[in-house]
């Protein structure tokens, strides 16, 4: 997994976000580099929704998926 | 001669309506930019896609939709009742510009796409101005207009929740164990857009309808990987399947034509196989919500008309306001006979999910905002001229249904409003005569400037 992938599940694990809040919280990444590493997170099968369709890291198959890929 | 994307875009700058950005803009910025222009817009450099530009907002007003359709804004729903009346059949070329550029296996990428971050709320980017295309081994071909989130690379969302024909189409190959498959015009003209929106009976060609609309055939490519034929002059086409997972996998919220946010939904993928473009295509951002309000406009303005004459009532000028998403609400004028107020409320208040109705006479310019309140001011009591209809078929996006309270699967219902702002039977019309100034043309202000 790209570091950008790590940080975004990780930045997931910390609190649900939005696409939009990660989005601003990795503002100065290239859009398209983002867009890859957010496709890497999706392919974890780890990603979840809480009640206001924030994303969420679902744990433990999170934590499965992402050691898997490191 | 048929028109193309780059017609419309052409045909808008004429007329003063196209404001062309030239310094490099980010994706993420698009829907941001094009909500602060009172133009269309064109963005003629992307940081990040050099070979690459995009449009976006080409009919955000009903003045932009009249321009593409290349008639008076009081005239829409009449275009588009001459279009689906003389249907044109598409035409098979052998190319076309939509494939001087293939990608193929490994090479599918949509992230080299300049895919948009629209809404703050945003399940991620997406792609809003679809024209997707699927065949059914009994029905035949169906074209509609469906959203599409990015996922992955080579994965979108789609919201194949609401009934529709593809729905039907995804159901059977769902129930027969395979994938449907799908191809995606992105960039074509808003005839394209609105025929593909146009709830056609289900064994009539949306391309047939884009067609009469244009008064010339649509030629059609064949795609490269699926048994689906595509506008040739789209500027990107994403060709695939719809696995067969059924409604499970999440998509959205998105922000929807009824200007809100709407749910997470759960829906099918769309795993793209094949991507082509023109050598220097055009991305389309359609802008929400307003184009696809616009686009709904003259179909349901011309349900509305069509209403009006199975009930016998004599239409004179209609219109669906933006305020009500160009779906929700109807304002007709009409050559009234007695009692015909009220006819004409019912007819349009069967009209899809139509829940505000005012009727007016045919002195009333429907278009001017201050003669309709006048209207409404002075032609109604409100306790003979307004209509209630409770329990009537609602629409879950609509907050006041209150559809969260339902079970899973509740169908909401919802109260329809009409409102007769035409002269009351018993009053005569001289007691509406208006103001009119003593020697108004018989003396011209600019002489005395
Ligand atoms: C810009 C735009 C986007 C649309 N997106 C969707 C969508 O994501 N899902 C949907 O069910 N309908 C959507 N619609 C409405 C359908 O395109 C419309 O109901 C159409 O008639 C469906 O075609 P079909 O029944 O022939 O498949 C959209 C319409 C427009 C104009």
């Amino acid at each position: 997994m790209s570091p950008l992938a790590e940080r975004l599940v990780a930045d997931l694990r910390a609190r649900p976000r939005h696409f939009a809040e990660l989005v601003e919280a990795h503002a100065a990444v290239a859009w398209r580099d983002f867009l890859r590493a957010w496709g890497e997170v999706r392919g974890l099968e780890a990603l979840g929704r809480d009640e206001q369709g924030r994303y969420v890291i679902t744990a433990p198959a999170g934590e499965e998926a992402v050691q898997r890929r490191t | 001669m048929k028109q193309g994307f780059r017609d419309a875009l052409r045909v808008l700058e004429d007329a003063g309506e196209l404001r062309r950005i030239k310094k490099a803009v980010d994706p993420r910025h698009f829907s941001a930019l094009a909500a602060q222009a009172k133009e269309a817009t064109f963005f003629e450099a992307i940081e990040g896609y050099p070979s690459w530009r995009a449009a976006g907002a080409l009919v955000s007003t009903r003045k932009r939709l009249a321009l593409a359709m290349g008639c008076s804004e009081a005239d829409i729903a009449r275009r588009f009742e001459d279009g689906i009346r003389r249907p044109v059949d598409a035409r098979l070329v052998s190319d076309g510009p939509c494939q001087e550029v293939v990608w193929q296996g490994d090479a599918v990428d949509l992230t080299a796409i300049p895919l948009p971050l629209m809404h703050v709320k945003d399940g991620g980017p997406y792609i809003s101005a679809t024209m997707v295309v699927s065949k059914d081994p009994e029905y035949g071909r169906n074209v509609g207009s469906y959203r599409l989130m990015y996922r992955t690379p080579r994965d979108t969302g789609i919201d194949l929740v609401s009934s529709s024909d593809m729905r039907r189409y995804y159901q059977r190959a769902l129930d027969a164990g395979r994938p449907l498959e799908i191809a995606v015009a992105v960039g074509v003209h808003p005839y394209e857009m609105l025929a593909a929106s146009y709830k056609a009976p289900i064994d009539v060609d949306e391309y047939a309808i884009a067609g009469g609309l244009h008064g010339a055939p649509v030629d059609l490519v064949r795609c490269r990987t699926v048994d689906l034929e595509v506008p040739a002059d789209a500027e990107l086409v994403l060709e695939g399947e719809l696995l067969p997972i059924g409604w499970t996998a999440d998509e959205g919220p998105f922000g929807e034509f009824s200007h809100i946010t709407g749910d997470v939904k759960w829906n099918p993928i769309f795993r793209v196989k094949c991507i082509t473009h023109r050598r220097d295509p055009i991305f389309y951002m359609l802008q929400m919500p307003w184009e696809n309000d616009w686009l709904a406009a003259p179909v349901i303005e011309a349900a509305g008309l069509q209403a009006l004459r199975i009930a016998s009532v004599e239409p004179v000028a209609i219109r669906a306001p933006v305020g009500g998403c160009c779906y929700w609400t109807l304002i007709a004028s009409i050559r009234k006979r007695p009692g015909e107020g009220k006819n004409a409320l019912l007819a349009l208040l069967s009209v899809a999910e139509v829940k505000l109705a005012i009727v007016t006479d045919d002195d009333i310019n429907i278009y001017d905002p201050d003669e309709l309140d006048w209207a409404m001011t002075f032609r109604i009591q409100a306790d003979h001229d307004v209509l209630i209809i409770p329990g009537a078929r609602g629409k879950h996006i609509d907050p006041s249904v209150r559809a969260w309270s339902l079970g899973k699967g509740g169908l909401p219902t919802t109260a329809k409003l009409g409102i007769d702002a035409t002269i009351p039977e018993g009053v005569p019309r001289e007691q509406y005569e208006r103001l009119r100034y003593f020697a108004k043309d018989a003396v011209r202000l600019e002489d005395y400037l």
